[in-house]
């Protein structure tokens, strides 16, 4: 079982991955994947701090996507996290997360953005990289918790 | 460092769903903000408005922020690192938190004035012995919490990990557990045994403590289905004509 979850979460590794998601999923590894985080090792100590008995990977977009057949075909359960929905749309660029499942699990609140789900605030930009996204082949889908529904992305903005 | 110690207790004060501590945060810093900027009233406007900004921690663990804010703000840190720093740090803070304090210290303590008091002491006793140890070790986090912050600024990660806080808590866990195993015994073995059908009580008090020993700790659905169906037999027993009685 390669990458287990693709998820667009502000907050990385925090309560609802590692107990929600954890529990559900069981993974062995979290790659964080943010080109400024991947450069900065307090930020970095500080993130890892909640992964509790889990290893953690900090990289690039571009590293990353080097990666992704390698972690695929790894046995190692990994869960795969973005603090931004750029950051997820460049990674599925040229359709290398075609036919995945991502998930969009938190994005919080700030001026000028408008709400698509309590736990969803997105800007314009989101909006577009959202659908960029969405082209290149990845199925969008907004869960905050294993235990409650999907809602596709299709519901959320139009097409 | 004493003016934000005392206004970090009111950090919730002004909780809400967009900034959730947000506004507390930006409360508790003002002492310290104010003395920072004196000279500089556009600044300090300025560094209270970023500070208002969404927050969210655990409330005992949010001294750990704003000490480390603080120090981030002295050293001149440009907006951008001292935004960075808080988003990355209230993850860690609230998981930890929650599962030091809400999911070990407060039942363990609990769980031990419940024993105390079925062991004889008077109510008074064991709620004062609850208020005295729970919040002793509720001061000593926050204190402990804004100095290592204050001390060691962005690189707080390193005195939180050093400080053991999420072993801790996972010590405490089964501390909780053999507690709440010693109360049914002491349940077991008290009034109710004295009124004829105790033993019944002891053995399915002493099943459901191996039972919850055995099972309990890997947390697999059949063992909370078995811990279910034995408390309601248990409630099924004592309500039978002439069962608790």
């Amino acid at each position: 079982m390669p990458i287990v979850l693709f998820r667009v979460d502000e907050r990385l590794i925090h309560g609802q991955v590692v107990i929600g998601w954890g529990h559900a999923l069981r993974p062995e590894r979290y790659l964080v994947v943010d080109d400024d985080l991947a450069e900065s090792a307090w930020e970095q100590e500080l993130y890892a701090l909640a992964a509790t008995g889990v290893d953690v990977e900090f990289l690039t977009v571009g590293g990353a996507r080097d990666r992704l057949d390698g972690w695929r075909a790894d046995p190692t359960r990994s869960i795969l996290l973005t603090r931004d929905v750029r950051s997820m749309a460049r990674l599925g660029e040229g359709g290398a997360l075609a036919d995945e499942q991502v998930n969009l699990g938190g994005l919080h609140h700030e001026p000028g953005k408008s709400e698509l789900l309590p736990y969803l605030f997105v800007t314009r930009e989101d909006r577009e990289e959202l659908r960029r996204l969405a082209d290149s082949g990845a199925e969008v889908s907004a869960r905050d918790l294993p235990d409650a529904s999907r809602v596709p992305l299709a519901d959320l903005i139009e097409a | 460092m004493g003016a934000t110690f005392l206004r970090s207790f009111l950090v919730q004060g002004a909780w809400n769903y967009h900034t959730m501590l947000g506004t507390g945060f930006a409360f508790a810093l003002l002492p310290g903000l104010r003395r920072l900027y004196r000279q500089d009233p556009d600044a300090l406007e300025a560094a209270i408005r970023r500070h208002t900004e969404h927050f969210n921690a655990h409330p005992y663990l949010t001294g750990v922020a704003l000490g480390a804010a603080l120090r981030l703000e002295q050293e001149g840190a440009d907006e951008g690192t001292v935004r960075r720093f808080k988003t990355a740090v209230r993850g860690p803070l609230g998981s930890l938190g929650d599962r030091l304090v809400w999911a070990s210290w407060l039942p363990a303590v609990a769980l031990a004035s419940l024993v105390i008091y079925w062991l004889g002491a008077g109510w008074a006793w064991s709620s004062a012995f609850f208020l005295v140890v729970y919040n002793a070790g509720h001061l000593a986090l926050r204190v402990w919490g804004l100095r290592a912050g204050w001390s060691a600024g962005r690189e707080v990660a390193g005195r939180l990990r050093a400080a053991g806080l999420g072993e801790l808590a996972e010590r405490l866990g089964p501390v909780g557990a053999v507690l709440s195993g010693l109360l049914c015994g002491v349940l077991g073995a008290g009034p109710l045994a004295d009124a004829g059908d105790g033993g019944l009580w002891v053995a399915l008090a002493s099943a459901g403590f191996v039972l919850g020993l055995a099972a309990g700790h890997r947390a697999w659905r059949a063992a909370a289905v078995g811990t279910v169906v034995a408390v309601a037999a248990v409630v099924v027993v004592s309500s039978l004509p002439g069962g608790a009685g």
